[in-house]
């Protein structure tokens, strides 16, 4: 016999109804509607669980946030994840820049954004779709990998976002909220 | 010739910055790509091989089809302990408690044997990637990346972990090849990697390497140089010298080059990354003008990308007698090969003279055609003579038991 906490299969339905207390920021569905909140809806299911550990755990914080992450279990974590890869995602609306979007889509080509969020930068498995996401949130997450605070999972955004300046970072954001948000193919 | 080719150079550099700010010359240039990335040929930009991705959460008891690990006839496996997530390096306490690292999860876990049954602790969460766990007189000695703490009289406070105190903190804070094996030698000091930050660069002096400190943070030194990234090693029990494997750079083919496993017979070797690998290949860009013979040669090639972990020489007395002072290599296996190889465990025999006498599987069965259920990653051996296996990707240990 051995003990430890053992991860059932994530279960859709309680997934929704314990995502009851993030749909006020997150929306009903995980497409957000708040500037510099992030949609969840139709994010691979391991980028979800390893953020809400990461919040959990302190590796990554956030005012809001982090409060509603400390007392998940595995099993909350995994039917939350679950549900929100399974719902569709829409675009967010965005006022975007045409200069600022062809400097980010050249800038996305010399900083490889596609070898990890693959092509359309519609994400796989443990990284996130970046394609029609919140701008200002976008901002704000590659400000937070630039300095080191936003909490990465083995290193390669930390790295990343480093050479980064401020209008690159803004020019990036600005190319990826416009790309049609195409779900993941793997959930 | 040499003055108008120098007042040449002049004028283009003025021209240059007559062009524009330097910040906007900077921007249009291409950046590594990340680590797994680099060195990939221009022919393989379409592959689809990358990394395996860590699974956020370990495995229920029922996912873990122990069953399908193979082991020589007299062997047992069973599941020892589950729920462990990302499960990596172990090290026993004084007092009979495990202590297990993950890598990506960020934890440091405490399983605490209760007879039948095994209770996991959190003791530590949200560190840097803290892979290294040693322990000494009471104290369990973490390493993270750029860090190496300790917890002064942690058995006693499972519940309740003493703060973490920093032991030496000025170890390289690259990520990538960041997390380290973290060991006692026999002459008392803590030996670490210090790795690559790269898959194939001229990395800096201070890296590549296998680095040592005194328990107190005084006294570092470097141990060997020119290894990519070694996160697994340990000395043999009568010669007492220091064996370790190393994972080689990708992108340079399905069957090379290999990576190895070597003995430092002499501080300050150098093993020959980024010049040449495996000890008679010498790589396409950095190995050019050197000569594989100005570097040591692997000890054995322990296969192509198969990505050889924990080392654990055996000393129990459970295992028949031929497995004294044999090696136990694990290999968490492959992603840069289309046809994966590795999730298993290895052994080495070493002959009276240091030479290899037989490399050959030990466990296997993680890797079932091509699909993976778990990644062998490390192993210890318990006080009776069993084998401890840990998985960092189902989240489990298993122990390895015999009777004849």
């Amino acid at each position: 016999m051995t003990t430890g906490a053992p991860a059932g299969a994530a279960d859709l339905e309680a997934g929704l109804r314990k995502a009851e207390p993030c749909k006020a920021c997150h929306g009903a569905d995980g497409n957000a509607t708040i500037p510099g909140t992030p949609s969840l809806a139709g994010q691979p299911v391991y980028f979800t669980h390893w953020q809400l550990i990461k919040f959990r755990d302190g590796r990554r914080k956030d005012p809001q946030m982090s409060p509603f992450a400390t007392n998940l279990s595995d099993t909350d974590m995994a039917d939350l994840a679950a549900f929100y890869a399974a719902q569709r995602p829409q675009a967010r609306p965005a006022v975007t820049e045409p200069a600022k979007v062809e400097a980010g889509r050249q800038l996305a080509t010399l900083h490889h954004c596609v070898s990890c969020h693959r092509p359309g930068l519609t994400g796989h498995e443990q990284v996130p779709r970046l394609a029609g996401q919140d701008l200002a949130y976008l901002v704000k997450l590659l400000r937070g990998f630039k300095a080191q605070t936003a909490g990465d999972l083995d290193g390669t955004m930390t790295t990343a976002a480093q050479p980064l300046s401020e209008a690159d970072i803004e020019n990036l954001a600005h190319y990826m909220a416009t790309l049609p948000p195409v779900p993941s193919p793997s959930r | 010739m040499l003055r108008i080719t120098l007042t040449s150079v002049a004028v283009l550099l003025a021209l240059a910055f007559a062009i524009g700010p330097l910040a906007d010359a900077q921007q249009a240039q291409p950046q590594p790509a990340p680590t797994w990335k680099q060195g990939q040929p221009a022919n393989m930009a379409d592959s689809t091989l990358a990394p395996i991705a860590q699974p956020p959460a370990p495995k229920a008891a029922g996912e873990i089809p122990v069953d399908k690990i193979k082991v020589p006839a007299g062997f047992k496996v069973s599941l020892w302990a589950h729920g462990i997530n990302n499960a990596r390096e172990m090290v026993w306490g004084d007092k009979g408690t495990l202590f297990v690292s993950s890598r990506v999860a960020g934890n440091v876990y405490a399983v605490v044997d209760n007879g039948g049954s095994r209770e996991v602790k959190v003791i530590a969460k949200g560190l840097n990637l803290p892979n290294g766990v040693a322990f000494r007189n009471g104290t369990l000695y973490i390493a993270e990346v750029s860090r190496i703490t300790k917890m002064v009289g942690i058995e006693d406070k499972l519940d309740n972990p003493p703060a973490m105190e920093v032991v030496y903190d000025i170890l390289p804070r690259d990520l990538p090849h960041g997390w380290k094996h973290l060991a006692f030698g026999p002459d008392g000091k803590l030996y670490f990697n210090i790795g690559a930050p790269c898959n194939i660069c001229l990395p800096p002096d201070t890296h590549a390497n296998l680095s040592r400190v005194n328990p107190d943070g005084t006294g570092f030194e470097y141990v060997a140089h020119g290894v990519r990234n070694s996160v697994g090693f340990d000395w043999h029990p009568v010669t007492k010298r220091l064996y370790f494997t190393t994972h080689a750079r990708d992108w340079m083919g399905e069957d090379s080059p290999s990576d190895r496993f070597d003995v430092v017979t002499r501080k300050g070797q150098h093993f020959g990354y980024p010049f040449c690998h495996a000890g008679d290949m010498l790589d396409p860009e950095f190995g050019k003008g050197k000569s594989c013979n100005d570097y040591v040669k692997p000890l054995i090639k322990t296969g192509p990308h198969v990505a050889g972990n924990g080392v654990e020489f055996y000393t129990g007395a459970m295992f028949p007698a031929e497995y004294q002072n044999r090696a136990f290599l694990a290999q968490r296996g492959s992603w840069n090969r289309s046809k994966k190889i590795g999730f298993r465990v290895m052994m080495v025999t070493i002959d009276a003279k240091g030479g290899v006498a037989k490399y050959e599987p030990f466990a296997e069965g993680w890797l079932q055609g091509e699909e993976i259920w778990g990644r062998p990653v490390y192993t210890r051996q318990m006080k009776d003579g069993s084998l401890l296996i840990a998985d960092d990707y189902a989240g489990a240990i298993y122990r390895v038991s015999y009777s004849r």
